[in-house]
């Protein structure tokens, strides 16, 4: 790679100069961020492209910008407490325009499951874990569904887990593995009672 | 009629679960046009991209790792007919093949229930595979028309986990795309365009259940630029768009006091009628919004 004159050491300068750090932050989430989502959310330089694109935006507080801001300066309480924070519907236009082809969208995810890990999260998601755990789907089948199936003249339940529930058990046991159901019952119960 | 062309038929949830109409013309409309789809046996959600992505990408990494090696086992590629299973299961696959630490995680989850992901299949959309010219074709669907849907302008809604992000995937442009526009005229329909047309239908990310009235206010402003161009009926690859503008039109009007009546067609359920399967062998009844207006103009 070509050596820029006297860029290095700006650069070191500039990691090294505390006042982009106070005591609310933590550097160690941008990297924990730029991790788990595989992209490079530090190089962000807030043209705003990704708000600009974003479906959220114009009728929420949601500013992507915002985050990727926070996911570079390691705002982390302020990223991760914000309700806002599931509100992309990762429709992925940020990701096709960004210019520094950062996917925005992976670093919410990011985020989210950094959320998760302080049981920060919206009920609604867990319910879709309870679902997968007991009949291997999120929208399960329903009676009005069976009937329309069988005069279609196809089989009541499809040939997936609902047709073939010895696969169940395995599926419980990678949830397992993450101990996602039990997590996922205790944050539910301590919500809804 | 001989199927040289077989897949793993890889369902999800929402398709056999809300609409098994666009299950059953899947199959049927599939074999006409020498593609066969076998069941998938034990498949299970895929699992849902916003809401599993979202908890931990390492266990939607191994759910949907688990589902590919059914398809394994049965040695077929995967074709599916959801852009939210298309992101789970072609993403994964794709993710798998290509990062050998993700990869060596995932079978150490695996062992538990004795498989192992190989990396041996790959993933399709039946939209993708029945565009491509090697395998289907636009001349090819044009000959199986037998009921033209002569007089109908139809809208296409492209969603969003098919072909975004647009450097991870092969389709081209998704500023401005144009192939499912081809394959709504080659069934004898007029494809029409509006503002907007690449917006999210509001439905994904989890926001449906996180926020309702955020995520169909979304939807609401893609209906508003639909019925702008008086279109007849909204089409689109992804039972999940499916039902935020289906269902979703009974709750904007609950809500937001709008009614629109706009018929929605996932495309195997145009391409069963064009092929001259009736409205009873595809349920239309179950659709939350009647599409009688659309059907006395192309039957």
């Amino acid at each position: 790679m070509a050596k820029v004159k006297g860029y290095p050491e700006a650069l070191e300068n500039k990691l090294r100069d505390r006042r982009f750090y106070g005591e609310d932050t933590n550097p160690e989430f941008t990297k924990t961020v730029k991790k788990i989502s595989d992209t490079i959310a530090h190089m962000c330089y807030q043209c705003g492209t990704c708000t600009a694109s974003c479906p959220s935006a114009p009728r929420s507080s949601y500013r992507i910008r915002k985050f990727m801001r926070r996911a570079v300066l390691g705002f982390e309480n302020e990223a991760l407490t914000d309700p806002d924070l599931w509100l992309c519907t990762t429709c992925y236009s940020c990701t096709d325009r960004c210019p520094r082809d950062i996917a925005p969208t992976d670093v919410i995810m990011a985020m989210r499951n950094l959320a998760f890990k302080r049981d920060i999260i919206p009920v609604n998601f867990l319910k879709t874990v309870q679902a997968i755990y007991t009949t291997g789907h999120g929208v399960p089948n329903n009676d009005v569904n069976r009937t329309a199936r069988k005069k279609l003249g196809m089989a009541a339940d499809p040939p997936t887990t609902h047709s073939y529930p010895e696969f169940i058990p395995g599926i419980q046991k990678i949830l397992d593995y993450f101990k996602l159901k039990a997590n996922a019952d205790r944050i539910v119960k301590e919500r809804e009672g | 009629m001989e199927s040289s062309h077989q897949y793993a038929f890889y369902l999800g949830c929402i398709a056999p679960n809300r609409y098994p109409g666009s299950e059953s013309a899947s199959i049927r409309t599939a074999k006409k046009l020498g593609i066969e789809l076998l069941p998938l046996k034990g498949a299970s959600c895929c699992p849902a991209p916003g809401a599993f992505g979202s908890i931990d990408l390492n266990v939607w990494y191994a759910m949907a790792a688990r589902n590919l090696v059914l398809a394994e086992q049965m040695g077929k590629d995967i074709a599916l007919i959801c852009n939210g299973c298309y992101k789970s299961i072609w993403e994964v696959n794709h993710k798998l093949k290509k990062n050998a630490e993700l990869r060596k995680m995932v079978n150490e989850v695996l062992k538990e229930i004795d498989m192992e992901y190989k990396g041996t299949i790959d993933v399709f959309h039946l939209a993708e595979l029945l565009y491509d010219p090697e395998i289907c074709g636009l001349q090819k669907i044009k000959d199986s028309v037998t009921t033209p849907l002569k007089g109908a302008k139809i809208a296409v809604h492209y969603g969003c986990h098919l072909m975004k992000p647009r450097k991870e995937r092969h389709f081209g442009t998704t500023e401005h795309p144009y192939w499912v526009e081809e394959m709504v005229a080659a069934l004898g329909a007029e494809p029409v365009e509006y503002r907007n047309k690449m917006q999210c239908c509001g439905a994904g990310g989890g926001v449906r259940g996180y926020d309702i009235v955020h995520s169909l206010d979304i939807t609401n402003e893609k209906l508003i630029n639909i019925m702008e161009v008086k279109a007849d009926a909204v089409t689109d690859l992804c039972p999940f768009c499916q039902l935020q503008f289906d269902r979703g039109q009974i709750e904007i009007e609950e809500k937001f006091g709008v009614k629109y009546n706009l018929p929605v067609l996932h495309y195997c359920e145009l391409l069963g009628l064009a092929q001259g399967m009736t409205p009873q062998e595809l349920a239309l009844d179950l659709h939350g919004i009647s599409c009688e207006p659309f059907l006395e103009k192309v039957l």
